[in-house]
């Protein structure tokens, strides 16, 4: 072949493998809908429950107790002050007093001024924690399902999955457990999406924990080509004997190659624990910051398109607003350390990924007469319209920043507006919307502005 | 009229003797057809039996527990049974036949590791497969047989 014909051929195939079609999991072609806002979107489920007063109002403990002490204990989070007097919700000082020094911020410039807040989101389903996380995840209220099953309406990564071509490790959900049923909210039930669109899922705290050291820590690794190549030959025909039968191992469609990937982030993740090379937060004294600093593992490892972590340690307010207290300061700690890392340790992930952060629900108005050693009322969430007041914070490409939208008299946003929101920042918001599954009236938040 | 009587009853009597005969059945070993396994092992289950096939012995109902959990705080349970699985097979305490057991008769061990694992015996078409198989990969051991049966579809079914 002449030169100049082969430089021809060359760069007519070169151009043709650009320009074929990706054929989506749908059978269409290309995605049709908005250009993405960004590539990559963590959302965090924050934190279990959270009172208005103490988040959005900053009032600390002026509010619930009575007692003359306002200010901002998430000033990673929000703009504002932090309390001047009693202060319970940092750390200990030595031979001082129980929470008595508050953790430095980690953000110079919080994320409200970074970024677009909506202070006053209602939702609007039963305030339980499977509920919101469920609606938080599928743009749905949990109507009409309960605990042990998985969401009734599609999740946003099966939506993300179908529409956007995704495979199964550009989608993770990071649990903060096992409990509530937190594991099922990786995929829906729907019978034209579930487990083969479905995010890949760790609760961190329990597959490298005490549980996953004595049972999966150490798994031998077979050799690529020695060992497991025959090894997935023999599974092969035992798989195709049993084809008839039809069934299998409940799988995401992780291919093997995703699937020795994880297998090899386990390994390596047991490895660095044991060195004491996780990249925890600067304070990791409670589980959700543990989870967060798996969850930081996790995007470096993967750089997932949609990552949705779950955080529920304020839940403790049920009994104990000292702990509450404490826990939504590092809630906010946590989503601090987080955006900081993704935007200096994970290179390709900075500048353009972009955050949500809501509450699954909010908190009653009126305490449950529990007290704690500080002799402060706890609080329940029993679907009053207190428990209804959540917020929705996000920052990133394309997200004005220093925007707030809403007000207590004119709120503005749902809780089940994530789904949509998410969808339009990675540029698949015509698909979700047209399948018609979202709850109705739900939009997009850019839509709302 | 006594002798008459007598003469009757040793008739009646001997009349109506029937041969007996006693019918015998050769012993079959009776095993599930994989087309019956229809039903999804729950975690607890799956984890149960494979320690109790690699180990010969029950796992306790606390590590049980604790293994659950870990399964269920993984996603995918492909990669969680295999890395259940290949973290038993580091554990010298599993029950493996030795290289030498397997290949001095690779008929009766696929015939054992089916029973094992599938609680059925291999059709003749899956023995013939095995056996060609193992004898043209002479470095495969036992547990990388153990290791895909474990983790084959079929064996999360009963």
């Amino acid at each position: 072949m002449k030169r100049r014909q082969f430089i021809k051929k060359t760069a007519l195939t070169s151009a043709a493998a650009i320009g074929v079609p990706y054929i989506l999991p749908t059978g269409r072609l290309f995605a049709t809908t908005n250009p993405p806002l960004a590539n990559h979107v963590v959302f965090v489920l924050f934190a279990g429950g959270v009172r208005h007063q103490e988040s959005i109002q900053q009032k600390y403990l002026a509010e619930s107790q009575g007692v003359n002490s306002e200010g901002n204990i998430m000033y990673n989070m929000l703009d504002g002050a932090p309390p001047e007097l009693k202060i319970v919700y940092g750390q200990d000082v030595p031979n001082g007093l129980e929470g008595a020094q508050p953790i430095s911020p980690i953000l110079q410039t919080s994320l409200e001024s970074q970024g677009t807040l909506f202070p006053e989101v209602r939702f609007g389903g039963s305030t339980g924690h499977f509920g919101g996380l469920s609606s938080g995840v599928s743009g749905h209220y949990a109507f009409t399902q309960g605990l042990k099953n998985r969401p009734v309406h599609p999740t946003i990564f099966e939506y993300l999955r179908r529409f956007g071509g995704y495979k199964a490790t550009d989608t993770w959900f990071i649990g903060n457990g096992i409990g509530n049923s937190t594991p099922l909210l990786n995929y829906s039930a729907h019978p034209d999406y579930g487990g083969k669109y479905g995010a890949n899922f760790f609760a961190p705290n329990v597959t490298f924990g005490q549980q996953g050291h004595d049972f999966i820590e150490g798994f031998k690794t077979y050799h690529p080509e020695e060992e497991l190549d025959p090894i997935l030959e023999m599974r092969a025909f035992l798989n195709h004997n049993f084809m008839q039968t039809g069934g299998e191992i409940p799988n995401l469609n992780n291919t093997e190659e995703e699937k020795e990937n994880i297998k090899a982030f386990i390994k390596e993740t047991f490895a660095q624990k044991a060195a004491g090379q996780i990249a925890f937060p600067t304070v990791n004294d409670n589980g959700d910051l543990q989870t967060i600093g798996y969850a930081t593992e996790v995007l470096k490892w993967f750089k997932p398109k949609v990552t949705v972590i779950n955080m529920s340690a304020v839940d403790s307010c049920h009994e104990n607003y000292t702990s509450y207290l404490r826990n939504l300061h590092r809630g906010d700690h946590g989503v601090g350390f987080l955006w900081n890392y993704i935007q200096n340790k994970i290179p390709e992930m900075a500048g353009n990924t972009a955050l949500v952060v809501m509450p699954e629900h909010g908190r009653n108005l009126n305490s449950n007469g529990i007290l704690d050693e500080n002799d402060w009322f706890a609080y329940d969430h029993d679907s009053d319209p207190n428990s209804r007041r959540i917020f929705t914070l996000m920052a990133g490409p394309g997200i004005e920043a220093g925007l707030r939208v809403g007000t207590e008299n004119n709120p503005i946003g749902d809780a089940t507006d994530v789904t949509l929101t998410i969808a339009e920042i990675l540029g698949i918001k015509d698909d979700v919307a047209n399948a018609g599954l979202v709850n109705g009236g739900s939009m997009s938040l850019f839509d709302r502005i | 009229m006594k002798h008459l009587i007598y003469f009757f009853l040793i008739i009646i009597l001997f009349s109506c003797k029937e041969k007996s005969y006693v019918h015998e059945v050769n012993e079959i070993d009776v095993a599930q057809n994989n087309a019956d396994k229809n039903k999804e092992k729950t975690p607890e289950i799956f984890i149960n039996i494979a320690y109790a096939n690699l180990y010969q012995e029950a796992l306790s109902a606390n590590r049980l527990v604790d293994a659950t959990e870990v399964v269920q705080s993984i996603g995918d349970k492909q990669v969680a049974y295999e890395t259940l699985i290949a973290k038993m097979m580091v554990d010298p305490e599993v029950i493996l036949p030795t290289n030498a057991e397997m290949r001095d008769d690779l008929e009766t061990f696929v015939e054992d590791t089916y029973k094992r694992f599938f609680v059925r015996i291999p059709t003749e078409a899956e023995k013939t497969w095995w056996i060609n198989y193992l004898e043209s990969h002479p470095n495969l051991t036992a547990e990388h047989v153990f290791f895909s049966m474990a983790t084959s579809n079929e064996y999360n079914f009963y």
